[in-house]
């Protein structure tokens, strides 16, 4: 009953008309912008937030996606995006990394940060059936044979794809880097066995690695899974290499600062809300909240890491 | 007749080598690692070469040929109308920001009404105002979707 | 296969609580009003009805998304055959012969033709998710880089010639349009590309803009060109006889809408834009099963009822790998997918198992929403055929300001405004000079996917060639597409012959 009323006074107060105020933010939907493909984890983490936020907000939170050029796309057009406050785009570890690849309209100093949600370590998958067993397999396999084992990544140039070329360098091996246009795709070409591994973060593929079809390889974090607990990490396993990715929600540059704290408020709500952390559980990530002055920290120095990481590794 | 067609086809076989042109200013790369350039410069490549087999067999075919062509189309009336319309809606387009979209839609109806013959006044009027009136509340306030406040502030 | 007749059942009985199925009305009637305007899709509608479904049980709440779905689609085809304009990627082919029809004064036909053929095919397609939809979705895995090449290219040459007319000068069109989907940035390496330095260029060109000004600004500049008495006629008003199909178009279209349905089903498996290229194939093989091909492109029914068929079956097969999966290929199951999120159901492998009440409550509710769909169109038939009874010169300028409004949404971008009006000049010079503007949309559609899988294939093969050839399926697909564009060649020298055979 309850329910019904709810919605015929939703319908009513649509079909009423009401002047619009420009003082009161939020007046209409709030958008993402995720410069990846659907299904990749940048687009489910912020698909399960939206979802959970709106109702603190007081207003639908939508999640747009626009991928291409390994986040290329997605991001230039975030920042040519008016300061509302209702266009927000995902501000992740490849938006420090990008800039110092490729000539972008973009780097992070043209966002506002808003607020950090998780923190994930990357980690390669493999098929269950794979010929290599286990860590060491695998690096034996690719020392003997340079630039032969496939490793998709969500785009040339972005975050798992500088993770893998990272490890690359730790572990002493060459790989053949395959890029897709998202996390989605390059699981789902995993699956049907067309690369021999994939380079992701969670929760990319923890679905089917749950359901047993995918197995994690290699894992890239300084402790283990707490869902996965009979997975090494490869420090344990002798190679000393840690990284992973941090994502969270970043505003076009000039947004009024009052606007940020109520969208900062509104999405720390909807990250302390039981559904989300549910479903954060579910997925295996990591909660990791950062307010707007630490989260722009955090992308100033990982911009500068990665800057020289680069260097290095383009030696 | 022929000779629109040929015209045609050279103007895009023009396009198809300036697309190959400005793709060589691009990285090409090899096969194995395509550069941004490669794939355009293919196209390009591709379209020159299927215009000039169009344009041969034209030629080759010479008043043989009976090209097919839309009789809805192919009538004309006097071009004035045409480009009074079209100007019209350039016009709507340039001032869009600026004027806002109530008065936009008013103007743009007004306009285009006029042009294609609608001599009265008054129900000129009438109708944009009310067409405009109608977008307005469906558009803007009803399904809420941000449509350009002109100075007149709505 | 007879627990999932079970589950069904038990879907049907959720589905069709007074609740639920007032929220896939309510579903049901936002959607088709969006969708009558181009431009914004399902998207946009099933973005402004998440915040009521935050109080829902996830059922009721997909159960009201996906009615906005359907409801968009049924309305995108209502502009396609009234005005010629294309709402979205799939109602460019409704246009075709779906306006030739309105404009004989067939419009009611045409469109209770779209209802009713979607219905059959939605019924079709339930019957296709219960019996075979797990061991389908593993198939489409079986699909890499290489052989998504091959498929699109095999697709893009037999489709190209979708409307019957200059084999060549549809493949020029098409390369154009590939050409313009070039615009923007490199989807592999993220350099831009023929962008002049323009910011809004970056985005490339939107699909929408094209679309709508090919076909509906350059129909519209078409009819202003005309003598001023042209423009004082109406469309042939319709009695009200004529508004519904009568039996004989009933007996033609019963084939296509079966055909449709089947072609749609399979091809929506497939990732990627599936309902575009769903309808381009249902009507070429329309096209070449039909005994009057000549028809086509001036008024047949059978170009209407197949693609429109396909359009729906290939969006029901297309929650397939949604479920199956888990992983959404095309923006609708997207958001379909954030609302599972809502309740902590997160798709993939086990979700079938985990929570068949839902799925299936979902599959029942989609057929419901067709049904639902199907009683409220069939009676604005009438309503929405007597708009074309306005007389041109009004209906014009009406049709002009429905466009650039449906535009603007899209993006908020005045440019865009600018690219349907540039498209729109295109589009009027491209009919006076016979061209076709359906092989240009279709390869704006597929090309940026075309040009990823080639790159991606080569990197796998490290620029070996052969990985086109080596493989069964990949090589399948080229194969008839060499026999496709050899064909015609052969049975030209082979007419010769014959000629000269009979002369001497």
């Amino acid at each position: 009953m309850g329910k019904k009323v709810f919605i015929s006074l939703f319908v009513l107060s649509l079909i009423m008309v009401m002047p619009i105020h420009a003082a009161d933010f939020p007046t209409k939907e709030v958008q993402i912008i995720i410069p990846w493909a659907a299904g990749g984890a940048t687009d489910l983490i912020f698909r399960a937030l939206a979802a959970t936020t709106g109702k603190y907000l007081g207003k639908a939170v939508v999640v747009v996606n626009k991928p291409g050029g390994a986040g290329a796309v997605g991001y230039t057009e975030a920042m040519k995006a008016q300061p509302d406050g209702y266009t927000l785009t995902s501000g992740i570890t490849p938006l420090t990394i990008l800039p110092h690849n490729v000539k972008t309209a973009f780097t992070y100093k043209d966002f506002e940060p808003v607020i950090n949600v998780v923190s994930d370590p990357g980690m390669f998958l493999v098929r269950s059936d794979a010929p290599w067993k286990s860590l060491k397999d695998f690096l034996d396999y690719a020392k003997k044979n340079p630039d032969m084992i496939t490793v998709g990544n969500s785009g040339a140039g972005g975050g798992v794809h500088l993770i893998a070329l990272a490890f690359e360098k730790a572990a002493g091996v060459k790989f053949n880097h395959i890029p897709f246009t998202g996390g989605g795709p390059s699981v789902t070409a995993l699956l049907g066995g067309h690369i021999n591994a994939v380079s992701v973060s969670p929760p990319e593929g923890i679905e089917h690695v749950k359901a047993g079809k995918l197995k994690i390889i290699a894992l890239f974090s300084e402790k283990r899974f707490e869902m996965f607990p009979d997975v090494p990490t490869v420090k344990e396993q002798g190679v000393d290499f840690a990284m992973g990715q941090w994502r969270g929600l970043i505003a076009p540059k000039g947004t009024p600062p009052d606007v940020i704290k109520k969208l900062h408020d509104a999405f720390k709500q909807g990250m302390d809300d039981p559904v989300f952390r549910k479903n954060a559980k579910d997925m295996a990530v990591n909660l990791h909240h950062l307010g707007p002055e630490a989260f722009g920290k955090l992308m100033a120095s990982e911009h500068e890491l990665f800057g020289k990481l680069i260097k290095e590794i383009k030696k | 007749m022929n000779r629109d067609e040929i015209a045609g086809g050279i103007v895009i076989f023009l396009f198809g080598m300036a697309t190959a042109l400005l793709s060589l200013g691009m990285p090409i790369g090899t096969f194995r690692m395509a550069g941004t350039g490669m794939f355009p410069l293919l196209l390009g490549i591709l379209l020159m070469s299927l215009s000039c087999l169009f344009v041969f067999k034209l030629l080759y075919q010479g008043k043989k040929t009976i090209v097919k062509r839309d009789s809805v189309a192919m009538v004309s009336g006097p071009p004035v109308q045409l480009i009074l319309f079209f100007g019209t809606m350039v016009l709507a387009t340039a001032f869009f920001n600026q004027l806002g979209y109530p008065l936009t839609s008013f103007l743009l109806l007004l306009m285009l009404l006029r042009t294609l013959g609608m001599k009265r006044w008054t129900f000129n009027i009438f109708l944009s105002f009310m067409t405009a009136v109608v977008c307005y509340f469906l558009f803007v306030q009803w399904l809420k979707i941000p449509l350009p406040k002109g100075w007149i502030g709505i | 296969m007879f627990e999932s007749l079970q589950h069904l059942i038990n879907g049907f009985a959720i589905a069709a609580t007074v609740q639920n199925l007032l929220y896939c009305l309510i579903g049901c009637i936002v959607g088709t009003i969006i969708g009558v305007l181009p431009g914004i899709g399902p998207i946009a509608g099933i973005a402004l009805l998440i915040p009521a479904t935050f109080s829902l049980n996830p059922t009721s709440a997909i159960i009201m998304l996906a009615g906005i779905y359907y409801g968009a689609m049924y309305g995108g085809s209502t502009t396609s055959i009234l005005l010629n304009v294309p709402g979205e990627t799939a109602s460019v082919i409704t246009c075709i012969d779906g306006y030739q029809m309105a404009q004989k004064g067939r419009a009611g036909p045409a469109l209770a033709t779209c209802a009713i053929g979607s219905f059959i095919a939605g019924t079709i397609g339930i019957f296709g998710l219960v019996f075979i939809a797990p061991p389908l979705a593993e198939a489409a895995l079986a699909f890499g880089p290489p052989e998504y090449f091959s498929l699109m290219v095999f697709g893009f040459i037999v489709l190209s010639n979708v409307t019957g007319a200059s084999l060549l000068k549809s493949l020029m069109m098409a390369v154009v349009g590939l050409i313009i989907g070039t615009i923007g940035i490199d989807p592999v390496t993220g350099d831009a590309r023929f962008t002049f330095g323009s910011i809004s260029l970056l985005s490339g060109i939107e699909f929408v803009a094209v679309a709508i000004g090919l076909f509906g600004i350059g129909e519209v500049l078409i009819n202003v060109e005309k003598p001023s008495e042209m423009l004082e006629q109406k469309v042939l008003v319709p009695r009200l006889r004529e508004l519904y199909p009568t039996l004989q178009d009933f007996k033609k279209s019963i084939s296509p809408i079966l055909r449709g349905a089947g072609i749609g089903f399979g091809v929506g498996l497939v990732p990627g834009p599936a309902p575009v290229i769903a309808t381009y194939a249902s009507y070429m093989i329309e096209r070449k099963v039909s005994k009057h091909p000549e028809e086509f492109g001036k008024g047949a029914i059978e170009g209407v009822a197949g693609p429109e068929s396909a359009n729906n079956s290939a969006c029901q097969s297309a929650f397939i790998p949604l479920f199956v999966l888990g992983i959404p290929f095309a923006p609708p199951t997207a958001i379909l997918l954030g609302a599972l999120l809502i309740h902590g159901v997160s798709p993939g492998p086990m979700l079938i198992g985990q929570h068949p009440q839902l799925f299936w409550g979902v599959i029942a509710s989609m057929y419901i929403g067709n049904f639902i769909l199907l009683i409220l169109n069939l009676p604005f038939v009438p309503l929405f055929a007597n708009i074309l009874r306005i007389p041109k010169k009004v209906l014009l300028p009406l049709v002009i300001l429905f466009c650039i409004t449906g535009m603007y949404t899209v993006n908020n971008s005045v440019f865009d405004i600018w690219m349907m009006l540039l498209f729109g000049a295109m589009g009027f010079l491209m009919r006076k000079w016979a061209y076709e503007g359906a092989p240009l949309l279709l390869a704006l559609v597929l090309g940026p996917k075309l040009e990823i899988a080639f790159r991606q294939s080569l990197m796998i093969s490290h620029g070996d060639f052969g990985v086109f050839v080596n493989r069964p399926i990949s090589m399948v697909f080229l194969l008839a597409m060499a026999i496709f564009l050899i064909f015609p060649a052969i049975r030209l020298m082979f007419k010769k012959s014959k000629k000269g055979g009979i002369k001497s």
